[in-house]
């Protein structure tokens, strides 16, 4: 018998009053997937990840782990699924130990403040993600990327073991950019299950294990990144001119400038 | 910052409250020696007479019926008008916003020159001072949903200048029909706030309400933190926002709308005291809301005995806290930046 997906979507609807976003959405995540998400601005694919999340409500079915999304509290979603943001600016400029404890907090009584093991185990996330040394410095200093790096780390101090991310590299450096995607990867072999909205068919490609591709509020693919990006496919989803070649065994995507060819 | 850093300031805190709470019973126009006031608990706690009894019975009018009830009222208000400035600031994610945010402060005001309009009776202000404030921060929150259903703060902050300036206005009416030899110089000493009309009875009584929404706010400090991040964020990290801010805005309008209704309008201690702490500790709310009621009374205690202290007539307390916040804000903006961006 085939595992309960943990995120199983069925006819998902979502319109804003002048606009329909999403439009009959179907979709499945199951224990340990990589997922990519593809597809051009407007495209429907951050709206998604939100209503999984339930940050949001459209029509339709939603369930996680085979039970409703909606009998679900804010406090179990949070223990069955942890968001990672894109980085972004604090107003208060918390250390990075305490950004990390945040999520340790849903875990507690109303009474109780975040412990010593609660704090224990946010420098063992800082830790596992390679910043440790971090743990005092203040969130509001970092890097980029080491502000989603901090983030990531929030996460695994959640103990959930599906991580939805919206974009995680953007903003960040070619070499960080890079690194986010190794730690991904390192997680996943951990056991750990993904689901990330991309704008880079070669992140896609690089980290995938499917790539599901959404276009004008619909999934118009769904598979490996070699079945899923091709010449054809980036020409539909992005108008541009792209060749995808396979060199050493790797897919690559060339984008072909106008002008260039 | 980990735990250990956190309970040392707050016990350290807490040393310097007592401190001054004692210091305060012996400062004064009829000062107290600490070895006097030491042969003076004697009598009272132990019976033992030790002294001379008829300088015991003055004592003892001096500290139970007039320096005791404004200690204590001192350390109820500061603490409550610090810890909903920081609590307002986390829920709105602005480091400038004060207690006042939600006409809060302008809806008891006005309530309680209506009251002092309509009624010689002093509860009667106090009722309406204390009825006035919920009503104008429940006005500010129906104004903000009637005009978006966005669960937006920035619409809630516009609510809350729509109502404030409605009460305040409505307080203008009230003062220019009020008797010009009684009434209205009642008003406009009672808005410079005093610590003064106090009773213990009335304040041990009112002092309930205010420790209880005091500790429920440092109880869910952490929850804070979180808040600020944003309400998606602070909702997948598993947070009931919606439950959280709607308990944290009734805790913080009836902590500050008591304060009203006790002491009038004593401003800038809700916008300083939470810069203070977050320029000098930092911004966790774990340890700023715990940390702003205890300064936030000591602030308020130094205040008061400034106010009785400095010039030979009683300097309201309102005006001092405005004059002694203000340059204290001037300085402390100057090197918040770090703090909060």
């Amino acid at each position: 018998m085939e595992l309960e997906p943990i995120v199983s979507v069925k006819g998902l609807n979502f319109s804003y009053p002048k606009r329909d976003v999403l439009k009959d959405v179907d979709f499945e995540l199951h224990k340990g997937e990589v997922v990519s998400l593809l597809g051009a601005n407007g495209c429907g694919k951050s709206t998604l990840i939100r209503l999984i999340l339930g940050l949001i409500k459209g029509k339709g079915e939603i369930k996680i782990a085979g039970r409703d999304l909606h009998t679900y509290s804010q406090k179990e979603m949070a223990s069955h699924i942890a968001y990672i943001p894109q980085y972004h600016n604090v107003p208060f400029n918390y250390s990075v130990l305490d950004m990390v404890v945040m999520g340790r907090v849903f875990k507690l009584g109303l009474f109780a403040s975040p412990s010593k093991n609660d704090f224990d185990i946010a420098r063992t996330a800082l830790k596992t993600i390679g910043i440790a040394s971090l743990a005092n410095r203040a969130f509001g200093e970092l890097s980029g990327g080491q502000k989603q790096m901090v983030l990531l780390a929030r996460a695994l101090t959640q103990e959930a073991k599906t991580f939805i991310m919206d974009e995680p590299v953007s903003g960040l450096d070619y070499g960080n950019q890079m690194r986010l995607l190794e730690l991904i990867n390192e997680l996943s072999s951990m056991g750990y299950t993904f689901l990330k909205t991309t704008h880079y068919p070669d992140h896609a490609i690089l980290v995938s294990s499917r790539v599901v591709v959404m276009d004008e509020g619909h999934i118009i693919a769904s598979g490996t990144s070699s079945e899923v990006i091709t010449d054809a496919m980036m020409q539909d989803i992005y108008n541009i001119d792209a060749k995808i070649i396979t060199y050493d065994d790797k897919q690559l995507c060339i984008p072909i400038l106008k002008g260039q060819r | 910052m980990n735990l250990t850093n956190h309970t040392k300031w707050i016990v350290v805190s807490t040393l310097l409250l007592i401190l001054f709470a004692i210091l305060s019973l012996l400062w004064g126009q009829y000062p107290i020696d600490f070895h006097t006031f030491i042969s003076y608990l004697d009598y009272k706690f132990f019976g033992s007479t030790n002294g001379d009894i008829a300088t015991f019975a003055l004592l003892d009018n001096i500290i139970m019926e007039i320096r005791l009830p404004r200690v204590i009222l001192a350390i109820l208000i500061g603490s409550s008008l610090a810890t909903s400035g920081a609590v307002f600031q986390a829920m709105f994610v602005n480091p400038l916003v004060s207690p006042g945010i939600l006409g809060v402060l302008a809806g008891a005001s006005f309530g309680a020159a209506l009251g002092m309009l309509i009624s010689e009776q002093w509860f009667v202000v106090q009722i309406l001072a204390f009825l006035f404030g919920f009503i104008a921060v429940g006005f500010a929150v129906i104004v903000a949903t009637m005009v978006t259903n966005s669960r937006s703060t920035v619409m809630l902050v516009l609510g809350g200048v729509i109502s404030g300036s409605l009460f305040t206005s409505l307080l203008s009416v009230i003062k220019y029909v009020a008797d010009p030899y009684s009434t209205l110089p009642a008003i406009v000493y009672w808005l410079m706030g005093s610590l003064s009309s106090t009773e213990l009875s009335n304040v041990l009584l009112l002092s309930v309400p205010m420790l209880i929404s005091v500790a429920l706010m440092i109880v869910m400090s952490k929850y804070f933190d979180i808040l600020s991040l944003g309400d998606e964020e602070a909702k997948a990290l598993g947070i009931n926002v919606k439950l959280i801010r709607i308990v944290a805005i009734l805790l913080a309008t009836l902590a500050s709308s008591l304060s009203v209704v006790m002491a009038g309008i004593i401003g800038w201690i809700g916008l300083i005291i939470p810069h203070i702490i977050r320029m000098a500790i930092g911004p966790s709310h774990r340890v700023l809301i715990p940390l702003s009621a205890i300064l936030g009374a000591i602030f308020l205690l130094l205040a008061d005995s400034v106010s009785r202290l400095a010039l030979s007539v009683e300097i309201p307390i309102g005006i001092l806290t405005s004059l002694i916040g203000i340059p204290i804000f001037v300085i402390v903006l100057k090197n918040a930046r770090a703090a909060w961006n």
